[in-house]
């Protein structure tokens, strides 16, 4: 880079390092109650556990592993913009790939009422 | 991070092939990019021969059989937008001109960009080995449906589809890789004064399009791996029969789709903006209007990607939802060619090549916006959907996108980039040639939609309606205005080599305009500047009354 940067960027560049080995050591400890959330077998416990987990996780990641915890402020906008695309993009097409239940990845074919289709069935 | 002085006498290989200077990185995306759009016109060529003459032996490329005309319209679509479109207009231009118009010696990331050019390179390589493997290139259409996409049964080719998803994959790949340079480039790297407002609008234009891609390319990624997983793994994600569904690929792939169209756009209109305001010696009109409009379709381009598939038996209720967003886009868009126009009145114009190919592109252009207006009602698209019309609706945006684009850019930037002048006289007869050519082309493509006739049919002898005298001479003469169009091409070819050879050399600054580039020499060293320069104003200062100069450099100190 330029040289006229170089002394402006010079305090901004010396953050304090996230402390890696604390950070990795929170993720195993919730990767293990990520893993036994499920056994206990409480239905809602397991959602919590499983999704509300991962989220915290892949924050913990991005933040501190990625840096953007010391990135510009512009970047939390980017971020934010992708993910209201998402979500918007998510519920346009529901309508159109979620018309049977969740089965689809294992390959079973979708159970069509004839009845509904044709108009008439055969007893 | 590079050190312009550090590199002196280098190689001819370290120099030219493995070079990390942007200069020579966007060259070579420009030779690669022109040498893939001779064979996406090649291609073209083959197939508009087999329209108007079906059956014939098409000179230099043999007769046309049903499943190589599937061929030659997938790769010719392909080609066009992902290994000519993208790599001249956003890679080669946005390399070249990025770092000299902030004023930096270099991208911020310049073996990164390297490596964005041999990936590039590779997936081109890739691409045209897909031509000759068994049974011949990928024939399911540039969109590749599935499920004539996913499954070797349907398509026929067991090699060419997944060679033609691997190149297109790794093309996305190297483009990200580009894409994040020219962004970090211009918010890190940017000369001492030049705020937001002083940034050359062809920047923020290819910075801000290099942004598109990134937030729309991710869902087109994950659907691409899929495809492949469904062609070579047995997968169903697409498959109907085993629960999977095809209208999933349409969604992924428009939700990218439509915003790559102001991926190309983006660059083009900014290069058009340069040229307008240097050869009418006007302010642009309207900076932050421009600025904020381009913002705004930009957005709004993520909205309207299920206008391609109104008829593809999506919910109704979303086709009046993106018939309004439809419609909606035109708005910004409308405003951008207005801003242009206002640009020009009342400024000395100049009629030098690179203007005439500028003014051509608003021309053309807003045929291209207006016709998309009618299919862009979903009422009006059930008639004109996967007709001629539609054909020719897109490529009144693309060529002047592509085309237009390619050759304003050219014609405007050769001095700077080789030191050299071309020849005025043969650059306005090409640009009169292809002009006048490409209107013919797909005129006649209008009223063949009109009539009925379908896309993506190889002869149209088999359909009673449509094997008429008239349908058939309408066809013939499209045909022939493009052997004229592929023909005047050479006028291009020729003015450019003999002009490197012979022509007058280049000062510095030609066109007397006002951005960084021209400050630098013609052509810029390694590091290009002999000192960084320092902005004091924005790039448009034409005509201030009360200086006796007309123009006014970026980086003159008053
Ligand atoms: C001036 C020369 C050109 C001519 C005469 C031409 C002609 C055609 C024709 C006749 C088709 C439709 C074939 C069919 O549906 O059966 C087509 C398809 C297409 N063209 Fe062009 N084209 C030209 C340049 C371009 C350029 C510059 C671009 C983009 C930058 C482009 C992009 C496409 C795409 C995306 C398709 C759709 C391919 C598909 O359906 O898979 N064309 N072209
Ligand atoms: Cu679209």
């Amino acid at each position: 880079m330029s040289n006229n940067h170089a002394s402006e960027n010079h305090t901004a560049e010396h953050h304090e390092h996230p402390n890696y080995k604390k950070v990795y050591i929170t993720l195993l400890v919730l990767l293990a109650i990520s893993v036994l959330g499920p056994m206990i077998g409480i239905k809602a416990l397991t959602l919590i556990t499983a999704f509300g987990i991962a989220i915290v996780k892949a924050y913990m990641v991005a933040a501190n592993f990625m840096h953007l915890k010391f990135e510009k402020k512009y970047i939390n906008y980017f971020i934010l913009t992708c993910l209201a695309l998402m979500i918007f993009f998510f519920f346009a097409i529901a309508p159109d790939i979620m018309k049977w239940e969740g089965r689809n990845w294992k390959g079973i074919r979708p159970e069509i009422s004839h009845e509904s289709i044709n108009g008439h069935g055969h007893h | 991070m590079s050190h312009s002085n550090e590199h002196h006498h280098e190689s001819f290989f370290k120099k030219y092939l493995f070079s990390t200077d942007h200069k020579i990185i966007g060259m070579q995306y420009l030779f690669t990019g022109m040498f893939m759009g001779l064979i996406g016109g090649f291609l073209v060529y083959a197939f508009r021969m087999q329209l108007a003459f079906p059956g014939i032996s098409v000179p230099g490329f043999g007769v046309v059989t049903e499943s190589g005309y599937n061929a030659l319209v997938t790769n010719h679509g392909a080609v066009m937008i992902f290994w000519f479109a993208m790599p001249v207009l956003i890679a080669a231009f946005g390399n070249y001109l990025i770092p000299l118009m902030i004023g930096c010696d270099d991208m911020v990331f310049p073996r990164l960009n390297r490596l964005s050019y041999q990936i590039f390179l590779l997936s081109a390589i890739i691409l045209i080995i897909s031509f000759f493997v068994k049974n011949g290139g990928f024939g399911g259409a540039w969109t590749a449906y599935p499920p004539l996409s996913a499954k070797a049964e349907y398509n026929l080719t067991p090699m060419g589809a997944p060679l033609w998803l691997i190149a297109v994959a790794l093309e996305f790949v190297a483009f990200l890789i580009g894409g994040i340079n020219f962004i970090t480039t211009l918010m890190n790297s940017r000369a001492k004064g030049m705020k937001m407002y002083d940034i050359p609008m062809v920047v923020w234009m290819i910075v801000i399009a290099s942004i598109l891609f990134m937030a729309s390319v991710g869902p087109l990624i994950a659907g691409a791996a899929m495809l492949l997983f469904d062609q070579l793994i047995g997968t169903a994600f697409y498959d109907a029969a085993k629960g999977g569904d095809p209208l999933l690929w349409q969604h992924l792939f428009w939700f990218f789709g439509h915003p790559e169209v102001y991926v190309v756009l983006l660059p083009t209109m900014g290069m058009v903006v340069e040229v307008m305001t240097t050869f009418s010696r006007k302010k642009l009109f309207g900076y932050k209007t421009f600025l904020y409009s381009t913002f705004f379709t930009g957005i709004l381009s993520f909205v309207v990607w299920a206008h391609h598939q109104f008829v593809a038996g999506i919910d109704p209720r979303m086709a009046n939802i993106f018939t309004v967003t439809t419609l909606l886009i035109s708005v910004p868009i409308a405003e951008i060619c207005f801003l242009m126009i206002a640009t020009l009145y009342g400024g000395s114009i100049e009629l030098k090549t690179p203007m005439l190919f500028a003014l051509a592109f608003v021309a053309e252009f807003i045929i291209g916006g207006v016709t998309g207006i009618y299919l862009g009602s979903s009422g009006m698209d059930i008639y004109f959907h996967d007709t001629y019309f539609v054909v020719a609706h897109f490529h009144y945006t693309f060529v002047p996108i592509a085309i237009i684009g390619l050759f304003t850019g050219i014609y405007y930037w050769f001095p700077k980039m080789f030191g050299k002048m071309m020849c005025d006289t043969l650059g306005k007869i090409h640009f009169w040639g292809t002009i006048i050519s490409f209107n013919f082309i797909f005129i006649p493509l209008f009223f063949l939609g009109m009539a009925g006739e379908h896309r993506r049919i190889y002869n149209y002898q088999n359909f009673p309606d449509l094997n008429t005298v008239g349908l058939f001479d309408l066809r013939k003469l499209a045909t022939v205005s493009l052997l004229v169009m592929l023909a005047f091409q050479a006028v291009f070819f020729y003015n450019f080599i003999r002009s490197l050879i012979k022509g007058e050399k280049a000062p510095a600054n030609p066109w007397k305009a006002n951005t960084l580039e021209w400050q630098a020499p013609s052509p810029p060293p390694h590091g290009n500047f002999a000192e960084l320069p320092e902005v004091y104003r924005g790039p448009y200062e034409f005509g201030v009354p009360g200086r006796d100069q007309d123009y006014w450099p970026q980086n003159q100190p008053n």
